[in-house]
């Protein structure tokens, strides 16, 4: 097990190499530079700071001082943001980003796993068509526009009831945290019911299940026991791209309820060619994402025997 | 006073007449064989004694009637405390039926657990016991393992510690050997017999291997097309086949001592969405008679042995050359030979 764990660590900084050179590349592909403004400067000044943050050496170099300073952990100081270190804005606003999207993967991965065992067990009536319609629309439709949505329907109910109910975005109370939660986990949350019930049709016509109700295991018992267990590995296994798309969907939905997290400044630092900030964020999510991938592996063998590695047990 | 009594079961599920007309009895203590080829309605028999047919289906009997319990209005939680306590089933396939995710010894534990109210510790001790009498080896381990890890024989003899772990007053079998290899199979069975013989449990053996039939059964029930046409005893069944179908069924048996070739029955069943109005047989049987286009109600051919089939009619000619002395058996076995 350990082997295996090291093994995949491995390649995920393998991985996090390949990002960053990746990104390094063609972010310094794109036309114009930190430097560039609306405002032109004088050629001296602008020497000066090209001096000053390295853009004056050749590519190569840039790109090794770059190298050799991410795997001492440090990312440079931000162009743009007045003399911020990138470590710090990640420091920062990363714990921000990490709250909503934990609380839309906890959203996502409930509300799914809820969804679709309902559907799957009312296969065919009207439960089941309600779920399988609101899956569709929660696809389809952006996860921008529903957050637009749910603020309308959010400062409707504060006029109706006459005080404010519920806040229409900012950061900082519990109560601001579960409706963009929501918004974000919600495409998710739709894709995920539609692997659960089908996994969950295939549990419930599985011998097994058959067999377990033939020994009067009923209810609640019957559904963690032996049906959830086993009709839930094909979510669990959907988790790593999940949380990807969680993460990257938050940009959108942190600028629109106003939530003081990572995802703006990443943005930004695209919009601004903030080079610093833009190969500290990416480099931080990818060593984020592979993390992620690794424990949904190793998570796996905990629900599954089958996949347990080398008698992990003993 | 029998376990089973259960007369004229029907069930139909959707527009296909599985069942449409089957009796069967049980003493305690009995093991009864159901025979009958795929498709005629074992399985979905077995399953309706267990109260696990899906909602879709429509079940109807005239006497159902089980340890002295009206069993036809049984509500859903009459019936799971029945289910793996007093009703227990061995399935066909151990590979499939049991959990991948759970342990051995877990899925073993857990009918006691349920039914019995045991805790957890006593419940795995009862299973790890009877794991040991079903002669598995270093029991205690093999309890903590999970199915992937047994083999095809072992995982039956699990799949049978589940079973008769509450030690139920009927156990059923589906094809409890069909999934296994042939060195095998006689192993499951010999356990099987043992299980039953020292807990005095009856049981519904599901088959259609008259070999074992031979080796297990008590008493015989022939199945064809949704219907039992034939049953009796072991020996009854065996020696005075009564039924068309079941000397067809019995011709289909390669033999050591008396080589021959084998009979296929030609033609194939009818379809249960539309059975046929006569006897379910007449279209393959070699003799038919201008009667069997309507139903044959069962008929006595001997002490408790009974056949769906016209050919037993009190007003059959072979019926009048019983008064001048022939037995049933010497008539038929004259009439096939």
């Amino acid at each position: 097990m350990l082997n295996f764990i090291a093994k995949r660590l491995l390649s995920g900084v393998i991985t996090i190499w390949f990002i960053a050179t990746a990104t390094f590349f063609a972010m310094h592909a794109v036309p114009g530079d930190p430097l560039t403004q609306e405002k032109a400067m004088t050629p001296a000044v602008r020497a000066q700071l090209e001096a000053r943050y390295g853009l004056d050496k050749p590519l190569f170099d840039q790109y090794r001082l770059f190298l050799g300073n991410m795997l001492k952990g440090d990312f440079g100081i931000s162009f743009t943001q007045e003399n911020r270190r990138v470590n710090d804005i990640i420091r920062e606003h990363f714990p921000i980003s990490a709250i909503l999207g934990v609380a839309a993967v906890l959203i996502a991965l409930v509300g799914g796993i809820t969804a679709g065992s309902v559907a799957a067990y009312c296969r065919n009536r009207w439960p089941d068509r309600m779920v399988m319609i609101a899956v569709i629309a929660a696809i389809s439709v952006p996860g921008f526009v529903i957050a637009g949505l749910a603020q309308l329907v959010i400062v409707a109910m504060n006029n109706a009831a006459g005080k404010t109910l519920l806040p229409v975005a900012g950061w900082g109370s519990v109560s601001q945290i579960w409706v963009p939660a929501l918004v974000l986990g919600l495409g998710t949350m739709a894709y995920l019911s539609r692997i659960m019930r089908a996994s969950m049709l295939e549990v419930l016509s599985a011998d097994f299940n058959i067999a377990a109700k033939a020994k009067g295991v009923h209810g609640w018992r019957l559904f963690f026991h032996h049906q959830l267990r086993n009709a839930v590995l094909p979510v669990v296994t959907e988790l790593g791209p999940t949380i990807a798309a969680i993460t990257t969907g938050g940009f959108v939905v942190e600028l629109i309820f106003a939530i003081p997290g990572l995802g703006r400044y990443f943005v930004q630092a695209v919009q601004q060619l903030d080079y610093t900030v833009i190969m500290g964020t990416t480099v931080f999510y990818g060593a984020f994402l592979v993390l992620v991938v690794v424990l949904v592996d190793i998570s796996y063998g905990l629900i599954d025997p089958r996949i347990r590695l080398h008698r992990g047990r003993s | 006073m029998s376990l089973l009594n259960l007369e004229s079961l029907q069930v139909s599920i959707g527009s296909v007449q599985a069942v449409r007309d089957v009796s069967l009895s049980l003493q305690p203590g009995e093991c009864r064989a159901l025979v009958g080829e795929s498709g005629c309605g074992k399985s979905v028999t077995a399953m309706s004694l267990l109260g696990l047919m899906p909602n879709a289906a429509e079940t109807a009997a005239q006497h159902w009637q089980f340890a002295g319990r009206d069993m036809a209005h049984l509500t859903e939680r009459d019936w799971r405390k029945l289910r793996g306590n007093q009703i227990a089933m061995i399935f066909q396939n151990p590979m499939t039926a049991l959990d991948p995710t759970q342990t051995i010894g877990a899925q073993i534990a857990e009918p006691l657990r349920i039914h019995k109210g045991l805790s957890r510790r006593d419940a795995k001790k009862r299973a790890i016991a009877l794991l040991e009498r079903l002669a598995i080896a270093n029991p205690a381990q093999r309890a903590e393992q999970y199915p992937f890890e047994f083999s095809g024989g072992m995982l039956q003899r699990a799949m049978i510690a589940m079973a008769v772990v509450c030690e139920p007053e009927l156990l059923i079998a589906d094809e409890p050997t069909t999934a296994l290899d042939v060195t095998v199979q006689a192993e499951v069975l010999c356990l099987l017999q043992e299980m039953r013989e020292s807990s005095g449990t009856a049981m519904l053996f599901i088959t259609h291997d008259l070999g074992v039939v031979a080796e297990i059964a008590d008493s015989v029930s022939v199945m064809y097309a949704g219907q039992t046409v034939e049953s009796g005893s072991l020996t009854q069944v065996f020696t005075t086949e009564a039924h068309p179908y079941t000397q067809a069924l019995k011709r289909a048996v390669p033999s050591l001592e008396n080589p021959r070739p084998l009979e296929a029955i030609a033609g194939t069943p009818p379809d249960l969405r539309k059975p046929p109005t006569g006897c379910g047989f007449a279209a393959r049987c070699s003799q038919r008679m201008a009667v069997c286009e309507q139903a044959p109600p069962p008929m006595s051919v001997g002490d408790s042995h009974i056949a769906r089939c016209w050919l037993w009619h009190e007003d059959h000619p072979r019926r009048w050359r019983d008064k001048d002395g022939f037995t049933n058996a010497s008539v038929i076995g004259r009439s096939r030979r």
